[in-house]
């Protein structure tokens, strides 16, 4: 059990450190006034997207790293879960986003309506947001979650 | 046989003990949860989030509809083939049902867009569905979302301190966000609250400082860069003005008692019954004053009275609020429809500066008619004290928003 | 017949209302939705009965507008039944109310709405104790999910005045 549970430590420690240095680097690009593109990696750099989820992605880190020790216990276990929520929220609007785009054409006058389908896809490609790239990773306390009702 | 209060707990008590026996408590992770976001230090990062979410979703679901099909649709079909098939063009009922046009290098031209034309079919129709009709659609499903779940009480909680500074208290956050849809149930809602003093200062401040989904929407459409200054102004206004009210209305501010009720998952059938409840409620009230409010306009454009009001409030407007004359007639549009006024003033030509400082004003200067009837409704004293209240903010932020622009260098 | 739908807020009186009526009043988890009364009808064995979904009230001595508006509604129909909703969970608070109804005599039946948080907060309720010493019918209920509400509608006739006496007798007298 001890075991285990270090392991899950350590992992929610990694994940707090990369959120945490995910939201400071959200809130410094936007602070720069750019946007910032690597690899799959793009910040936005407005001051929604990038400024006020910035600081959103920063309070997930917190809430990870605040939530390791003693991990067993109920309410630091929440912050664990309340720091996935936050992600999830981001992550959710940012992909909420990418369909409500990637549906219309866009177009002024005439054209199609819709977008084809190869620009509809291609809507979806990286990169993507630093939240939607947390996203698969902050889904592991599900499990948790569920392990814990299990036991109960 | 009637017990006195003490003797009903006594009671209560006794049979409390015969009956009631409360097993081992485990705290489950939905309680802790539910404790993390009433505690400041944690709520407010959720609440942060929570308001992020619900203003990015509401963007996103308004620029889909609005910007991805409704401005094509109107500008592109809608428009161009009323021009065409409506009789009588340049006639006056032609110019305000259709399109008021413009004059070009002496010329009458027609308008190419809905926010220009003026007409009661055009941008009448077009901002009540193009624009207003997914704005509010979306705001009613989020906020049916966070109510139906049991957010609303714990954001109560957590902004409680701050609003006992206004002389109210945390449950005024309510009234206050239903007016961020619509004022109507806003003002109905200020029944929650326990004295004749917080009811007058929660209706006196959503009157002037929220404005509704309608005209969030439009403002989201058309000049969307500046949205987040005009709400800033806004939100400064209705603590100053609050803090102003709660030391000069006479009553008191009591403490609030509020349960947190538990989470809960929210129920679909709940969810749609509520939400197509408010929609229904919100049209049957907005689509005739848009167009109403459209026609009245266009009238008095014809007639000449609009330009006679911009001439002779031209001094108080453009020497002590720093906006251009032209702001008279969505003024008088805003009185029925704050949406419609925002549309009209889109298309006035003025510095970014002077954009928020009217537009502010439209929020601010007065409700609008059903508002209005609704307050009537509570009591008239009340409505005159609001009225007041409410001449008096206008000429006092609006000057004062003025002379920040003057000392920012940007009015 | 006419009946009042009483209790504090946030117990689901417009959960009951709707699920009773087929009507259309706003529910939400939070307290104050209900800030006026709506009026709906059903049929309970062949007979139309009238019931008022009332405003959410902690006491019969009101603090807001909307409590008022309770309490003047009870005031005004003498000739009612009334079903108190009570949260299950909350008990205590609830009786309060009920005994206020009771002792102004009007004849109650009791609700005890959200049973299934009850249970999960591990609280047992000895329902036919409580129904003993009152004197009324209890009916536990989930009305979100609509468990209990045949059940108490059934019981409706069952509702008559209590003797407040009677109620300190039953629960062993006061001290």
């Amino acid at each position: 059990m001890a075991g285990k549970s270090s392991v899950a430590a350590i992992y929610f420690a990694i994940l707090g450190i990369v959120t945490t240095a995910f939201g400071i680097a959200d809130i410094l690009v936007t602070a720069g006034a750019s946007e910032f593109a690597y690899g799959i990696l793009e910040i936005p750099g407005d001051l929604f997207r990038g400024g006020w989820g910035g600081v959103i992605v920063l309070f997930a880190g917190l809430f990870y790293l605040s939530g390791i020790r003693n991990f067993n216990e109920i309410h630091q276990f929440s912050k664990i879960v309340m720091g996935s929520i936050l992600i999830w929220i981001m992550a959710g609007c940012d992909i909420f986003a990418m369909i409500t785009e990637s549906i219309p054409s866009w177009e002024e006058e005439t054209g199609p309506w819709f977008n084809t389908l190869s620009d509809f896809i291609a809507a979806y490609a990286p990169p993507y947001a630093p939240a939607v790239l947390l996203l698969p990773f902050s889904l592991v306390v599900v499990y948790y979650i569920r392990k814990r009702k299990q036991e109960i | 046989m009637k017990l006195t209060i003490d003797q009903r707990w006594d009671l209560i008590d006794k049979i409390a003990k015969q009956t009631i026996t409360f097993g081992e408590y485990r705290h489950t992770l939905k309680d802790a949860i539910g404790e993390f976001t009433v505690k400041p230090l944690t709520g407010i990062p959720i609440a942060i989030a929570v308001m992020y979410a619900f203003w990015s979703i509401f963007g996103s679901f308004a620029g889909f509809f609005t910007d991805g099909f409704f401005v094509r649709l109107f500008d592109a079909y809608w428009l161009p083939w009323l021009q065409e098939v409506f009789p009588g063009q340049g006639g006056w009922l032609y110019t305000i049902m259709v399109d008021a046009g413009g004059i070009e290098g002496g010329e009458f031209v027609l308008s190419d867009n809905c926010l220009e034309s003026f007409g009661v079919l055009t941008s009448g129709l077009f901002v009540a569905i193009g624009v207003v009709l997914p704005a509010i659609v979306i705001f009613y499903l989020m906020l049916a979302l966070l109510e139906d779940i049991g957010y609303m009480p714990r954001l109560a909680v957590l902004i409680d301190t701050m609003l006992h500074k206004i002389g109210l208290h945390g449950y005024a956050i309510v009234p206050t966000i239903l007016s961020l849809g619509c004022n109507v149930p806003g003002v109905t809602a200020t029944r929650i609250l326990e004295t004749k003093k917080q009811r007058f200062i929660m209706m006196t401040l959503l009157a002037i400082f929220i404005p509704c989904g309608a005209q969030i929407g439009i403002m989201q459409d058309v000049i969307p860069g500046l949205m987040g200054w005009i709400l800033l102004y806004l939100i400064i206004g209705y603590f100053i003005f609050g803090y102003i009210l709660n030391k000069i209305v006479p009553g008191k501010a009591p403490e609030f008692l509020i349960d947190v009720p538990p989470y809960r998952r929210p129920m679909l059938s709940n969810i749609a019954k509520k939400v197509w409840g408010r929609i229904a409620g919100f049209f049957k009230v907005a689509i005739p004053f848009v167009l109403l409010g459209a026609a009245i306009v266009g009238v008095l454009y014809q007639i000449g009275v609009i330009r006679f009001l911009g001439d002779a409030l031209a001094p108080v407007f453009v020497g002590w609020f720093g906006v251009p004359k032209e702001t008279a007639g969505p003024l008088i549009a805003a009185f029925l429809r704050k949406d419609l006024a925002v549309a009209q003033l889109s298309v006035i030509e003025m510095t970014e500066y002077q954009m928020i400082t009217a537009v502010v004003l439209v929020s601010i200067y007065f409700p609008c008619v059903a508002t209005f009837a609704m307050m009537l409704k509570e009591g008239w004293k009340e409505l005159l004290g609001a009225m007041a209240v409410l001449a008096v903010v206008v000429f006092a932020y609006g000057g004062l928003i003025h002379l920040i622009g003057i000392l920012l260098g940007v009015a | 017949m006419k009946v009042l739908l009483m209790g504090h807020p946030n117990v689901g009186k417009s959960v009951f209302f709707n699920r009773l009526t087929g009507a259309n009043v706003t529910e939400s988890n939070y307290p104050g939705t209900t800030v006026d009364f709506t009026k709906g009808y059903m049929k309970i064995d062949g007979e139309d009965v009238e019931l008022i979904d009332v405003p959410g009230t902690f006491s019969l001595d009101p603090k807001d507008k909307a409590e008022e508006v309770a309490v003047a509604i009870l005031y005004e129909n003498k000739d009612v039944k009334v079903i108190c909703v009570i949260d299950a969970s909350k008990i205590e608070r609830g009786v309060y109310l009920a005994l206020e109804i009771l002792e102004e005599g009007y004849p109650i039946v009791i609700a005890l709405n959200m049973w299934d948080a009850a249970v999960d907060k591990n609280i047992q309720i000895d329902i036919n104790n409580l129904q003993r010493i009152l004197g009324v019918a209890v009916v536990p209920t989930v009305a979100i999910s609509g468990e209990g509400i045949k059940e108490l509608t059934s019981r409706l006739k069952e509702a008559r005045p209590v003797e407040i006496d009677d109620i300190i007798r039953n629960a062993g007298g006061l001290t």
